[in-house]
């Protein structure tokens, strides 16, 4: 066989691995490779490709077209990378100063108030809650400590608790202290719930809590 | 975009944002992870939801990728495996109720390393030349024979064999160049 003869057949062995030749070229490669050892390492090394081909094949699946731009929506929502970051840069700035803040319209004249008892997930845990205020909105500052800090997209949301309804009051992180101080906003309607809960998440996330309840305890008026 | 490393793509996405470096990689992984989805998570809607998770953890974790430790390939398998374990557990009570049977957690069951090895598979396929890709992507994914992708692409028939072994020999050569630069450490 020459050159030109032998590069015909090593041309033709990537769709002989996938069966696509006609049955008389197909023949003709079986009988070469009967008597071509570099041609049979070359099959070797191609039917491997086939065979990862194929598997990825089998798992491949396209996804609907409108998620592309779902994710991309998505994403954009949370905005460029690095206004990501400084927003995440200036949470932990502004928990660093409720921290320092230790005075202010919580001194005193508090609505309700709770203290926050650890579960399984976090048993060094503990908390309070004071809530204040009237009107449309009430004014909360959560101190809390012995948190797992947050790793990757992890966060920790606060609850309001009444039966099987659950609001949420704010999400925060914690650094590697485990402790925060952080004010939050509530709607006048959180007066109606008697329980809080902290719950770790990570994002995206439902519009529930997840199952990974922190802390919890039950509000007492003042 | 095309052609252009994975790892020099997430450079871009953790450098400056930038959003057509990361679509790139939603066009070259996404399926798989998609894919991936319907199979582990036993529902499309989980599916879509781990697709979208996946691709905002890239967006999100980009700055956090280590070349030196391990490819692109296998950073994005374990967002993947991870992302798909978080939706399991959350989800629980659904997702083993689909189709009255259990559905394993994303890797418990990829014994023989086949999931994660078409993450590397993807990964090569990217770095081909459009033509090579062209032609593999018809033949596996579209599952065209060797005379249709002909008729499909006007190439002679001749020319669509040969390409296809070049095809298979560059992915399995991007493969192995894979492999050295980043051994298996799990």
């Amino acid at each position: 066989m020459n050159d030109l003869e032998h590069r015909r057949m090593r041309d033709l062995l990537g769709p002989y691995v996938l069966g696509g030749l006609d049955p008389e070229e197909e023949l003709e490669i079986t009988d070469h490779l009967s008597n071509c050892a570099r041609c049979r390492d070359e099959e070797q090394e191609l039917r491997q490709a086939h065979e990862y081909m194929s598997d990825l094949a089998g798992v491949f699946e396209a996804p609907p077209p409108e998620l592309k731009s779902r994710a991309t929506r998505a994403v954009r929502l949370r905005g460029p990378r690095w206004a990501w970051l400084t927003a995440a840069a200036a949470l932990v700035v502004l928990i660093g100063l409720a921290a320092a803040y230790s005075t202010g319209v919580f001194d005193s004249q508090e609505a309700a108030a709770a203290t926050l008892k650890p579960t399984q997930l976090a048993p060094e845990a503990g908390g309070e809650i004071w809530i204040k205020g009237s009107g449309q909105n009430v004014k909360l500052r959560l101190d809390a400590w012995g948190l797992p800090p947050c790793k990757g997209d992890q966060y920790y949301e606060l609850w309001f608790v009444e039966g099987k309804e659950r609001l949420s009051a704010g999400s925060f992180t914690v650094g590697p202290s485990g402790k925060v101080k952080v004010d939050f906003t509530a709607p006048a309607l959180s007066r109606e719930y008697r329980n809080v809960g902290i719950t770790s998440e990570t994002t995206p996330d439902g519009p529930g809590p997840s199952k990974k309840k922190m802390l919890g305890g039950e509000l007492n008026e003042s | 975009m095309n052609g252009v490393a994975d790892e020099v793509l997430v450079r871009r996405v953790a450098g400056t944002g930038d959003e057509g470096a990361l679509r790139e990689l939603y066009d070259r992984y996404s399926g798989l992870i998609f894919g991936a989805g319907v199979r582990y998570l036993g529902d499309r809607g989980l599916a879509e939801d781990l697709t979208q998770d996946v691709f905002t953890a890239v967006w999100r974790n980009a700055d956090s990728f280590d070349p030196s430790r391990a490819s692109f390939a296998t950073w994005i398998y374990r967002i993947t495996r991870n992302r798909a374990t978080d939706l399991i557990r959350r989800r629980r009570a659904r997702v083993r109720t689909v189709g009255d049977e259990f559905v394993p957690e994303m890797g418990e069951d990829d014994q023989s390393g086949e999931l994660s090895r078409s993450f590397d598979v993807a990964a090569a396929l990217g770095k081909l030349s459009p033509v090579h890709r062209e032609i593999l992507t018809l033949a596996y994914f579209e599952g065209l024979s060797q005379r249709e992708i002909s008729r499909a692409t006007g190439t002679p028939l001749g020319t669509v064999k040969s390409r296809t072994t070049a095809a298979l020999k560059a992915l399995r050569e991007s493969m192995n160049a894979s492999a050295e630069r980043w051994p298996r450490d799990e």
